[in-house]
């Protein structure tokens, strides 16, 4: 029998007596280990699917009017185009692409917070809220969305094992993974994860990712596994994408800077950037 | 007394290393969950009536930077290309930060240009390399100043950083070497908790000494902040071409960044499209 408990009276009496002097003591034997440093499971580059090849092999449910903007997406990557992808302009990857955990991830729990720490393209700080919240109505969107997630006991032995999350309110462009695979561009995308421990291997978290989205033809699931680091980390790359950028993006068009920093073609016969803007 | 959480840290460090989720008892700990801001004070590392105690080389710099930013530069000014401001100017908390204290590592998470820290109070010592970074590697020690069983002051010693910094948008230089140290003492006041004092000293060869300034962070006592998320890469105006600055138009175009700007090399085209 699944039993939910949701976490909220307590934690929600906790954050409105925030200004008090000592914070409080919370049983974490009451959590799952989450916490630590996970590297995703598998091998290949990251995906969202990740039992599936990239692209076209992830077999995603798309509508036909987004498949339609998928196969361009893949012509114009075919031709050397960066096809608007976010990651050539150093935009956050945002949800869900974020749980593919191009690098590794760190995981911190509390009561009423869960923080799922990614440091790829942007310094991506997921804020799952777990203390009774409903969804605001003011939050501006964004790429990684809001998330308000549960505590679920499932079998009923007095300890949580699942963290249900839901995520809402983003904005775009957003992508599954670097294959060209993008969510619909009105950004009503509805994100269902149920995060939780293997039952034999504590250090496997999984994570069952469902998008709904209105570029798909139905809700699209997917399991993700990520491994737990057994030694202590000494240090965390700091990954700057605008430090090693090498695209930039005029127009609608991107661009490519040699090592001097000169603007070169990514297309075959791709005309000169608009330079209107300069005298002659 | 003065009691440091040095062996209880330690400790769990070497037994639990596979374990994330600790029980540990928050009330050891001040209570800075929460946004903290600048209350509103400008996001300048000079402050009232201080003058920075640059060496003669690094304010001929400074005035260089200074004079170039007059022209329309950015003098040595890295945030306008989204590099991240580094340390000590994360510490202007541009934006609000989040404190998140785990006994082995307390988070100070700012969401700007990468300005997220993690500082490391699990009593590691120095690595043997430190691979540089922008917000360098912080090793940190809790201890609880007046005896009364709660931690309320993070000494902290960044090092390991990589440049350009500077303190600020003024373009005010932290020496290229980049052997800056930098020394916090981030404590709490019991009979005001909406505060966190933030004394930072720096150590940097672009200095005669020594640089103490000391910051103040407020906290916002609405219980449901909203933490907004600023991606630098998304509105940034500013493009580098040929390692001069230029600027993209409301229409996404390139455009010059100063006058009598010339546009780029376009030699890498074919000429059949010029």
């Amino acid at each position: 029998m699944r039993i939910g408990h949701s976490i909220s009276a307590l934690a929600l009496a906790a954050a409105l007596v925030l200004a008090g002097t000592a914070a409080r003591a919370f049983d974490a034997a009451k959590y799952p280990d989450f916490g630590g440093v996970w590297t995703r499971a598998g091998s290949g580059e990251p995906r969202f699917d990740p039992s599936k090849p990239p692209g076209r092999g992830q077999e995603a449910p798309l509508t036909a009017e987004h498949r339609t903007t998928f196969e361009a997406i893949l012509q114009d990557i075919a031709e050397g185009g960066k096809a608007d992808l976010p990651a050539y302009t150093c935009l956050a990857p945002g949800m869900p692409m974020i749980m593919n955990a191009d690098v590794p991830m760190e995981i911190v729990v509390f009561p009423e917070i869960t923080y799922i720490m990614i440091d790829h393209i942007y310094e991506s700080v997921r804020r799952i809220f777990t203390d009774g919240r409903p969804f605001p109505r003011d939050a501006e969107p964004a790429f990684i969305g809001y998330s308000i997630g549960k505590w679920i006991d499932t079998d009923g032995d007095g300890k949580y094992d699942v963290l249900e999350v839901e995520t809402r309110n983003f904005k775009g462009p957003r992508v599954y993974d670097e294959s060209g695979l993008t969510l619909h561009p009105d950004d009503m995308s509805v994100i269902k994860e149920r995060i939780y421990l293997d039952k034999a291997d504590r250090n496997l978290l999984h994570n069952e990712v469902t998008v709904i989205d209105n570029g798909l033809s139905r809700p699209w699931t997917v399991m993700k596994t990520y491994t737990r680091e057994l030694t202590r980390r000494t240090s965390w790359r700091e990954e700057v994408c605008a430090e090693v950028n090498g695209h930039v993006k005029i127009g609608m068009e991107f661009y490519k800077l040699d090592p001097n920093g000169y603007l070169m073609p990514v297309k075959r016969n791709q005309g000169l950037p608009d330079l209107r803007h300069f005298k002659e | 007394m003065r009691s440091l959480i040095g062996a209880i840290t330690v400790s769990a460090a070497l037994l639990l290393p596979l374990v994330g989720a600790q029980a540990f008892d928050e009330s050891k700990y001040l209570n800075w969950k929460g946004m903290w801001d600048r209350g509103g004070i400008p996001p300048r590392w000079v402050q009232a009536g201080q003058k920075a105690p640059l060496t003669p080389e690094y304010q001929v710099l400074f005035d260089k930077n200074t004079a170039d930013q007059k022209a329309g530069g950015h003098g040595m000014e890295p945030s306008w290309m989204c590099l991240p401001p580094g340390m000590p100017r994360i510490m202007n908390v541009f934006e609000p930060m989040e404190v998140i204290i785990t006994p082995p590592t307390t988070y100070l998470v700012i969401s700007h240009i990468q300005d997220n820290r993690r500082i490391y109070t699990d009593g590691r010592d120095w690595p043997s390399e430190i691979v540089p970074t922008f917000q360098g590697y912080s090793i940190g020690r809790w201890s609880d100043t007046d005896g009364d069983g709660v931690y309320d002051t993070l000494e902290v010693e960044t090092r390991g950083m990589k440049g350009p910094r500077t303190y600020d948008t003024s373009g005010l230089p932290l020496h290229l070497d980049n052997k800056t140290v930098v020394k916090e003492k981030i404590y709490g006041r019991k009979n005001d908790p909406n505060i966190i004092i933030n004394e930072i000293t720096t150590i940097d060869n672009a200095l005669t000494g020594p640089w103490t300034v000391t910051k103040k962070y407020f906290r916002n006592t609405n219980p449901r902040h909203n933490w907004l998320e600023e991606v630098c890469a998304e509105n940034n105006p500013h493009v580098r071409v040929q390692n001069d600055n230029y600027m993209l138009s409301a229409d996404g175009l390139l455009m010059p960044s100063r006058k009598g700007q010339k546009p780029p090399d376009l030699r890498y085209f074919d000429k059949a499209s010029r």
